[in-house]
């Protein structure tokens, strides 16, 4: 680019500086034509003078001038004058010519005059094209070499330093497998869309980290929910099988067993739904539901469950138009999720009053469901939601630690936002958002 | 007859509350109501240039809140025609007179149990209105089965902001 643009300028002037110095030699020739064959004595002088004073002197000028005659052939006067013959031809015939000789320009015309035909010729070495044009064609490669390196250290240097680090993070993270997921990229402080990335990565990975440990608890801890019942139905098994019993016994152990059986059954029961929730599948039917109607089974059923339960509903914020009350859901899953939030009120509260309150905005349902409970450690309200995460506080309880999960899960498949909030041993308050229903 | 309420508010929703309770003395009628929020007036030339009640409003606004009154207006929406938050800026009971009359304001309502607690500029324009000579009512009691009445809209909004970070 850059020597296409010096070259096109190189060769114009070239061509440029030719055609100008033989016009300046045509003038020349004109006038020196004009002194020597038309102006009287005076105004020949007068004419050389304002040639010398005012016309810069060409370097190695000189002026030719010969007569054309009739029989006269040119071929003696070329001999004569040194100028080539076809030049001096090509000037009688068309009144004038150009020629060049090495470095020496000619320039002749025809001039007629006291009915005799002469031929004017001047010569002149030029300056300005063997001079001038060199310089400039010496600075014009200069410049573009000088360009070309300052271009090319700045595009060394500029990708140099926008790649090393990027491939340094590259480096950085080929090194992190799971044996050592641990490993984070060391953040820099100078470069805020690397340092973007790099927290990005590092989110990542610290995902990736609580999701890997979530998977080592998962399964020692289902292990561990599922030997339990296992253990304890052997162990009946074979103390029964030591030696013979009465039917009572065989009977007794048996309700036992069953009893055990039915613990598992449960568990995965639970584990099934978890994973049938967790991915998102189009299955599940969806139906316009009302908030509050399901509030109300539940609280039902809990109370066939657990007569002794304290639940009551707040109505003090409910929307008076009922339409503002639908959600799109699936009922047995919601009434699963409900059912879970207000068992677990209940249960780690030990029956304490549980208010459920029920409010609309105009997007979303609010269910807050507040107990005076046991409430969640602040250190481990983080876990709660992995499954078989059980709270340092609930010994004494019950329970598997599958319903939170699921409940999650289940609030998420209806895009709507569980929160839990806690002090220990002043109760426990979950907020559930649901989208409202789009009813025309 | 449409009446027209006032209650001061400082953009938490607790002092939403006080409208709440206000709402419930109202048993007929439509009502119009104008949630109060007080400012200190400007002085510097420049704030008095890009002065915009509307955007002072909404830059104070939040999601919660805007939640809140919308869960107001579904419980009462029979009993509500229209709720507006109005800047008030002024020092002096001419500008309290002007206001109210502006707003055409039958009746003030304050909360017993709640002080507001406004924001940097904001001012509490409690002793203000009552020193104004418009009719007002106090609402809320000191009773202790009265805690959990005003608690249920808290309920629904405390730690939000967690929320917010934990999504």
């Amino acid at each position: 680019m850059l020597l296409l643009f010096g070259g096109s300028i190189y060769y114009f002037l070239y061509n440029y500086s030719y055609a100008d110095f033989y016009k300046r030699l045509e003038t020349r020739a004109k006038i020196a034509a004009k002194y020597n064959f038309e102006a009287d004595k005076i105004n020949a002088e007068s004419f050389k003078i304002i040639r010398s004073e005012h016309l810069e002197k060409l370097s190695a000028e000189k002026e030719y001038l010969y007569r054309v005659d009739e029989n006269n052939n040119l071929a003696l006067t070329a001999k004569k004058s040194g100028l080539p013959l076809n030049f001096l031809a090509d000037i009688v015939k068309n009144g004038k010519a150009t020629r060049q000789v090495d470095e020496t320009f000619f320039t002749g015309i025809r001039h007629g005059s006291h009915q005799n035909t002469y031929i004017v010729v001047v010569s002149a070495k030029n300056y300005y094209a063997s001079n001038h044009l060199l310089f400039m064609r010496n600075v014009i490669l200069l410049g573009i070499l000088l360009i070309a390196v300052i271009t090319t250290y700045l595009s060394f240097f500029f990708s140099k330093r926008i790649f090393d680090p990027i491939k340094h993070i590259t480096d950085r993270v080929k090194q992190i497998s799971t044996d050592n997921i641990h490993l984070r990229i060391e953040e820099k402080g100078n470069d805020a869309e690397i340092s973007q990335l790099i927290s990005t990565f590092n989110d990542l990975l610290n995902r990736l980290e609580t999701a890997f440990e979530t998977q080592k608890n998962f399964v020692s801890n289902a292990s561990h929910e599922f030997g339990t019942p296992l253990t304890s139905i052997m162990g009946e098994a074979e103390v029964m099988l030591m030696k013979q019993r009465s039917p009572e016994e065989y009977q007794q152990s048996l309700v036992s067993i069953l009893g055990q059986a039915e613990r598992l059954n449960q568990i995965t029961q639970t584990l099934l739904y978890l994973a049938q929730t967790g991915y998102s599948n189009n299955r599940i039917n969806f139906q316009i539901l009302r908030t509050d109607d399901l509030i109300w089974q539940v609280k039902e059923m809990i109370d066939k469950l657990n007569p002794k339960n304290n639940i009551q509903v707040d109505f003090s914020l409910l929307p008076e138009n009922p339409k503002k009350l639908k959600v799109m859901g699936n009922r047995q899953l919601l009434s699963l999720a409900f059912m879970n939030i207000l068992t677990n009120a209940c249960k780690y509260s030990n029956n304490k009053p549980v208010v459920v309150t029920i409010a609309s905005s105009d997007e979303q349902v609010f269910l807050a469901i507040s107990d005076e409970g046991i409430g969640i450690p602040a250190s481990e309200l983080t876990f709660i939601y992995d499954p078989f995460f059980r709270a340092s506080n609930t010994r004494n309880f019950e329970g598997y630690g599958i319903g939170l999960p699921l409940t999650r899960n289940i609030i998420k498949m209806h895009n709507g936002h569980l929160h839990i909030s806690s002090t220990v041993n002043e109760g426990t308050t979950v907020q559930i958002k649901l989208p409202l229903a789009k009813i025309p | 007859m449409v009446k027209t309420i006032a209650v001061p508010i400082d953009f938490r929703v607790d002092s939403l509350n006080a409208l709440r309770l206000a709402l419930n003395t109202i048993h007929t009628g439509k009502v119009n109501v104008v949630l109060i929020y007080a400012q200190t007036p400007l002085d510097s030339i420049t704030d008095l240039l890009f002065y915009s009640p509307s955007e002072v409003i909404s830059s104070l606004k939040s999601k919660e809140f805007e939640a809140a009154i919308s869960i107001i207006k579904n419980r009462y929406e029979s009993l509500l025609n229209h709720i507006s938050i109005e800047l008030f800026q002024g020092f002096g009971m001419r500008s309290v007179h002007n206001f109210l009359e502006v707003h055409k304001i039958d009746e003030v309502f304050f909360f017993k149990n709640y002080t507001l607690q406004p924001p940097k500029k904001g001012f509490d324009p409690v002793p203000l209105l009552k020193k104004s000579g418009v009719s007002y009512q106090e609402v809320g009691t000191e009773m202790e089965d009265f805690s959990r009445e005003t608690k249920a809209l808290n309920t629904l909004f405390n730690d939000l902001v967690i929320e917010i970070a934990n999504h």
